[in-house]
């Protein structure tokens, strides 16, 4: 039964609960590992699920927090942007090499401002924008007021909004 | 027309007011080649949410959580086996220590009333004509001594040594041993 569960509730939630990790940790490998960490210590204490009300943000909030325990054991040390060149970036045929980096150079620069977010906004933003969650499963998984949440997701837009257009003001120029 | 509504949709957007579907519909419409170069500026942050929704974890994550699970599955099990004998461990270790506290005492008490000397006759007119048959005997044996230490004297004195004619014989004996001279009265 609990295999069931498992492998139902808290198994499909990997991929998103890499994403919440590597947008806090921004390694690819320790989003990994923290992620493995979070399934196996879940796993290992099977007979507590039942006593835990939600268990998918209970799943969220574990994987934040080992996350930031992890940030502050390697001492807060620099790391490196995601590894663009691995990803699949869309790029469109007629689009010239100029114009890609320019995109490219926009993406990160989008990764740098999730960067510049608080902890909160960031926390946020990803499970609002990224993974498409409702305000109140946001809630659940930050452990603040339904409020808030809209707050921080208000604050994480404006402030990526008003780097966009700054870009456009005094910036890369856009490609035409 | 589709344009004004994106531009509604942005605003609801800015404003946190869209729904995830709406949100969706964002994402797809800045997807699209035929982006008008005004909202142009804000097709990174919906292609950002694409690329950021298309991360997964490695191929063998699922082989290596797997590896760890049955690791865990056998660390557990240990676990299990010393999670039930535990409270009989601790009921055994109680006991031993109520037995071990109770035999110490047992044994302290019982050395405390053990009497020093033991009775070993049971009947006091025996006891009493044995003690005194002994204590006669020691009675006699002192008596005997006495009478011969007097005998000896006696004899002594009979003798007649003449003590002064001793100590003018020679050296005196105070010289020779180096202490003080030994007086006839002690002798």
């Amino acid at each position: 039964m609990s295999t069931d569960k498992f492998s139902q509730v808290i198994l499909p939630l990997k991929d998103k609960l890499f994403r919440l990790a590597l947008s806090i940790v921004g390694d690819k490998r320790e989003s990994e590992d923290i992620v493995q960490d979070v399934l196996l210590k879940l796993w290992t204490k099977k007979e507590e699920w039942d006593e835990i009300e939600n268990l998918e943000a209970y799943c969220f909030r574990s994987t934040r927090n080992l996350a930031f325990d992890q940030i502050a054991t390697a001492n807060a040390r620099l790391t490196d942007p995601t590894d663009l060149s691995g990803e699949s970036l869309r790029f469109i045929d007629e689009e010239n090499p100029h114009s890609q980096l320019v995109k490219k150079e926009r993406l990160s620069l989008i990764e740098e401002c999730t960067k510049e977010l608080s902890d909160n906004q960031r926390l946020v933003f990803q499970l609002r924008d990224i993974e498409g969650m409702s305000y109140k499963e946001i809630a659940e998984i930050a452990n603040i007021s339904e409020e808030l949440v809209k707050v921080s997701l208000f604050r994480a837009r404006k402030k990526i909004r008003e780097m966009l257009s700054n870009l456009d003001n005094y910036g890369i120029e856009p490609h035409t | 027309m589709e344009l004004s509504r994106i531009h509604s949709l942005l605003d609801k957007y800015w404003n946190c007011e869209t729904s995830a579907y709406e949100e969706k519909e964002l994402q797809d419409f800045f997807s699209r080649n035929d982006v008008p170069f005004g909202l142009q500026r804000y097709a990174p942050l919906f292609s950002y949410r694409e690329t950021q929704q298309s991360l997964s974890l490695g191929n063998d994550f699922d082989e290596r959580l797997k590896t760890a699970m049955d690791k865990a599955k056998i660390a557990k099990k240990e676990y299990v086996t010393i999670k039930i004998f535990l409270p009989l461990l601790r009921i055994a270790a109680s006991v031993v220590l109520i037995a071990g506290l109770g035999a110490s005492l047992f044994f302290i008490a019982k050395q405390n009333n053990k009497p020093r000397f033991a009775e070993t006759y049971n009947d006091p007119d025996a006891a009493l004509k044995h003690a005194t048959f002994a204590l006669e005997k020691l009675s006699d044996a002192l008596q005997a001594g006495e009478n011969a230490s007097l005998k000896t004297l006696q004899n002594i004195d009979e003798m007649g040594i003449d003590w002064m004619a001793l100590d003018s014989l020679s050296v005196p004996i105070h010289v020779a041993a180096g202490k003080e001279e030994i007086k006839k009265e002690q002798l």
